[in-house]
């Protein structure tokens, strides 16, 4: 018994691991990502502390006196440099050299610091020269600081003594790197393009999944249910095509038909109309296409499940219904619907949550365009983290809005179970009992 | 028995495979090289460094130092997926050697330690990094550090198409005193419009081809912005004036309201409007420099100089006539050993020599990057190159390094095609863009 149950956990281990890895991970880090400010700029893996003209900037209203101590940049040849120069083992000359002429010098940058040393007579290298020059810096504006207590001892050595609170204020005016904060939350629920494209996605989620993935298929199912079987093949083997045509191929196909110089543009053009490109030419000319380019694909597989639960039908109930009588249309409305319910309410839920989070067709079509007419909730998370013209990618952001698109499935997975009562779907029917 | 000789090659194999490592490790590198928006003309981003590979090896053997450089080259057409790999990568710890991107990635990758500043490798007065351009040099520093070499320079002129020009009542005279015209303000956008307006009415172009933009977004967008008086950064902080940004945005819709800009221009597939500019189905349109290398090249127009006349953007309401320089500069990526940052730099040094940089320079008709370049012969003796650094590079803008800019971007772009679809308003497209630039940046931009 024990051993069988060892076994058991062994051979469940693969899955688990799968599971934990491929499912619950990735919610778990878009989470955590969400409640981060990441983007390119701040980095994932971290951040240093740098005082930068902006941060100078940023300390300019708490921390005045500060912020002007630090705004310039200070270079000067003094004992203490020379004697780090010394132990640097470098060519002894360079100390020696710039002991005897540029003792007590100041210079106001970098570059004008670093003429001086590279005109030494020993010419070091370009990065001897950067190791030389940071020696004699007696400034902290730029330096890029690893830890946050090497920039406070620098800026002690400057003769600012911070207080604690001081120090905070300090770090955070000048760290490059990403924070735990919940402004994501806020700029989805405040920015009224965030309600724009939540408004997108519910018309497109809906629409396809009304008149397509659910009514099409429906309708698709019923009528080669009455079909002759060989010809009822036919017609689902024909809309099987979007489904198994890749799917780059398969928009490709919409664009021919579509575009300035494709099909209905050449048609229409007998009748006198100049060309145009159909796809793009409105906002409901996009939508028309997007939801039909959707549609022809999810209508299949709606169409797969209805057809096979109607199958399952015992047929003696067509027969006994049509000895009384009954027209197709009873018996569509009182044998086979009502023993549709639960494919019915599985493909809605997985109908729902995968329009939810698919929008390669979109991608492909459209991209969202024209303006940001069909840019829906997971194709603008996609573009806010990980693909965009400025190549400003917002992780933090981009996560936030996944993590939205999470919830909103599982709150409709939940109100879909409600409706069609689950409860009673898969408690034991009495007559087996 | 048959297991014995098996094992026997195997072990050869691995035997051999181990030598050649260790002398391939004696004496090779390998640095890599992305580049950006690199189409069929651009080769020689990445082709220069195989020049300079071969220059440096026999600078190391000469030295009696053997050096063997492999130079791995991935140019990315576009820009969305190749900062996408490159700012993954990276975080990755995959970052190539050296990537050649637009200046305006230095603030984000910089801050995020993405890239080091290449001034800790190459002596910046020394030649040929001390003759490139100043205020070139000026646009890749941040943060007081120069942080990329400057791998092209380009301006974007607006294009009128000649025979139009003439159709609707320009005398050639009046066409060649055109750029001047706007450089001094006598033409504005608003008779970019009227003509626009006129050759469509003549029947010279079809609908909506009268001003014919760029069909995605682009830096260029921000030269109307200028052209109608606004500013980009003012002492490193980025600035939003709201007038400006309006009459910008206003600008589009009337275009489009005036039929001569299509509504959904934007997105439209980029081969079909590279087509239909080099055959004149267009009337006015924008574009860069490099514009002219695709369409003598790739498109099939024959004489440029005969069919197309180039300018300055002209002046709008309450700004000047202007052009932008968006150069792309080689940058040094960071989580590489010392000494391959100083080959790779070495390298970025070699691949900016005059000769070597005209090569990129004339083949895709971008301009060059420093004085001495324009006297190479294959420089010098092109009209396009020549023509187009006297006319366009004095009056050129930069967009600014900050680390903030692309999330600015984002927004003015966003709510720019928001107002030329017609889905907003041009006031409620700058309100909307100011309540989200308050949001996202906060201190970081002022606005007024």
């Amino acid at each position: 018994m024990r051993t069988s149950r060892t076994l058991g956990l062994f051979m469940i281990a693969p899955a688990s691991i799968m599971i934990f890895l491929f499912f619950l991970m990735p919610v778990v880090l878009t989470a955590i990502f969400a409640m981060t400010n990441m983007s390119t700029a701040t980095g994932i893996s971290g951040g240093a502390w740098q005082v930068t003209q902006a941060a100078v900037n940023r300390l300019k209203t708490d921390l005045p006196e500060l912020a002007d101590g630090i705004a310039e940049p200070r270079f000067i040849i003094d004992e203490e440099g020379l004697k780090e120069l010394e132990t640097l083992k470098l060519k002894p000359g360079f100390a020696a050299e710039l002991r005897a002429e540029h003792m007590g010098e100041v210079y106001p940058s970098r570059r004008e610091a670093e003429r001086v040393i590279k005109a030494l007579k020993d010419r070091p290298s370009t990065r001897e020269v950067k190791q030389i020059s940071d020696l004699f810096n007696r400034s902290v504006l730029n330096t890029r600081f690893e830890t946050r207590d090497e920039l406070m001892a620098n800026l002690k050595k400057l003769g600012f003594d911070l207080t604690p609170q001081q120090q905070d204020i300090v770090a955070r005016a000048t760290y490059t790197g990403w924070i735990w904060t919940t402004d994501n939350f806020r700029i989805i629920s405040s920015s009224p393009d965030m309600a724009q494209i939540f408004f997108n996605t519910a018309f497109y989620v809906s629409v396809t999944l009304l008149l397509f993935n659910v009514g099409y298929a429906l309708f698709l199912a019923l009528t080669t249910h009455y079909m002759q079987a060989s010809t009822a093949s036919v017609f689902r083997a024909i809309w099987l095509l979007p489904r198994i045509t890749p799917v780059v191929i398969y928009v490709l196909l919409w664009k021919w038909l579509t575009w300035d110089s494709g099909f209905i543009s050449t048609f229409m053009s007998q009748f006198g109309y100049p060309p145009k490109n159909y796809l793009l030419d409105t906002a409901y000319n996009a939508w028309f296409f997007v939801i039909l380019i959707n549609g022809f694909i999810g209508a299949s597989m709606g169409m797969l499940v209805f057809s096979s639960a109607i199958k399952a039908i015992p047929q003696t109930q067509f027969h006994a219904s049509e000895v009384d009588g009954a027209s197709r249309l009873q018996q569509i409305r009182y044998i086979i619907l009502p023993q549709l319910r639960w494919p019915i309410l599985f493909v809605t839920c997985y109908q729902t949550l995968s329009l939810l989070a698919s929008f390669n067709e979109i991608l492909l079509s459209t991209r969202g365009g024209p303006g940001k007419a069909t840019e829906v909730w997971s194709l603008a998370a996609f573009h806010t983290a990980l693909n965009n013209y400025t190549g400003n990618l917002e992780y933090g952001l981009g996560a936030a809005m996944a993590l939205v698109l999470v919830v909103v499935g599982i709150i409709l997975s939940l109100i879909y179970l409600r409706i069609f009562r689950y409860d009673t779907l898969i408690s034991k029917p009495l007559i087996e009992d | 028995m048959t297991v014995l000789p098996i094992l026997k090659s195997a072990a050869l194999a691995a035997v051999l495979l181990a030598s050649t490592a260790v002398f391939a490790s004696a004496k090779d590198v390998t640095i890599s090289v992305w580049s950006g928006g690199s189409g069929p003309n651009d080769n020689y981003r990445t082709d220069a460094f195989d020049i300079a590979a071969d220059i440096l090896e026999r600078e190391a053997a000469i030295r009696g130092e053997q050096l063997n450089i492999i130079v791995q080259k991935t140019p990315y057409s576009g820009w969305e997926d190749f900062k996408q790999a490159l700012t993954l990568a990276a975080e990755a710890k995959k970052a190539p050697n050296i990537v050649a991107t637009g200046h305006e990635d230095i603030g984000p990758w910089a801050q995020a330690g993405l890239i080091v500043p290449v001034e800790n490798y190459i002596d910046l007065d020394s030649w040929p990094i001390g003759d490139i351009y100043p205020n070139l040099m000026e646009i890749t520093s941040f943060n007081g550090a120069v942080y990329g070499i400057p791998q092209d320079a380009e301006s974007r002129p607006m294009f009128f198409w000649k025979p139009y020009m003439k159709a609707i009542g320009y005398t050639d005279s009046d066409i060649e005193a055109l750029p001047g015209k706007i450089e001094k303000g006598e033409y504005t956008l608003k008779n970019v419009l009227e003509d626009a307006r006129k050759m469509q009415d003549k029947g010279l172009v079809q609908a909506g081809y009268g001003f014919y933009p760029r069909n995605s977004n682009g830096p260029d967008y921000w030269q109307f912005y200028t052209s109608f008086g606004g500013v980009m950064e003012e002492e490193g902080k980025l600035v939003f004036d709201k007038a400006a940004m309006k009459r910008t945005y206003q600008y589009f819709a009337d275009l489009v309201k005036a039929g001569v800009t299509k509504k959904n221009h934007i997105g439209m597939p980029g081969d079909q409007w590279w087509k239909e500019v080099a055959t004149g189905k267009a009337g006015i349109w924008h574009g860069g420099t490099w514009h002219y290398a695709r369409l003598v090249n790739q498109e099939g127009l024959k004489d440029f100089f005969a069919n197309v006349q180039f300018t300055l953007i002209p002046a709008g309401e309450g700004g000047k006539a202007n052009t932008l320089t968006h150069p792309l500069a080689y940058l040094l990526m960071a989580g590489h050993t010392e000494e391959e940052t100083q080959i790779a730099a070495d390298l970025i040094k070699i691949a900016s020599e005059p000769r070597i940089n005209a090569l990129h320079a004339i083949k895709s008709a971008h301009l060059g990057i420093s004085p001495s370049e324009t006297k190479v012969d294959l420089y010098a003796g092109n009209r396009w190159a020549s023509e187009a650094t006297e006319r366009l590079l004095p009056h050129a803008n930069a967009m600014p390094n900050n680390a903030e800019f692309g999330k600015y971007w984002t927004i003015m772009w966003k709510n720019l095609e928001a107002t030329w679809t017609g889905a907003k308003t041009a006031d409620a497209a700058v309100n909307d863009a100011e309540t989200e630039l308050k949001s996202t940046l906060g201190n970081s931009i002022i606005i007024r």
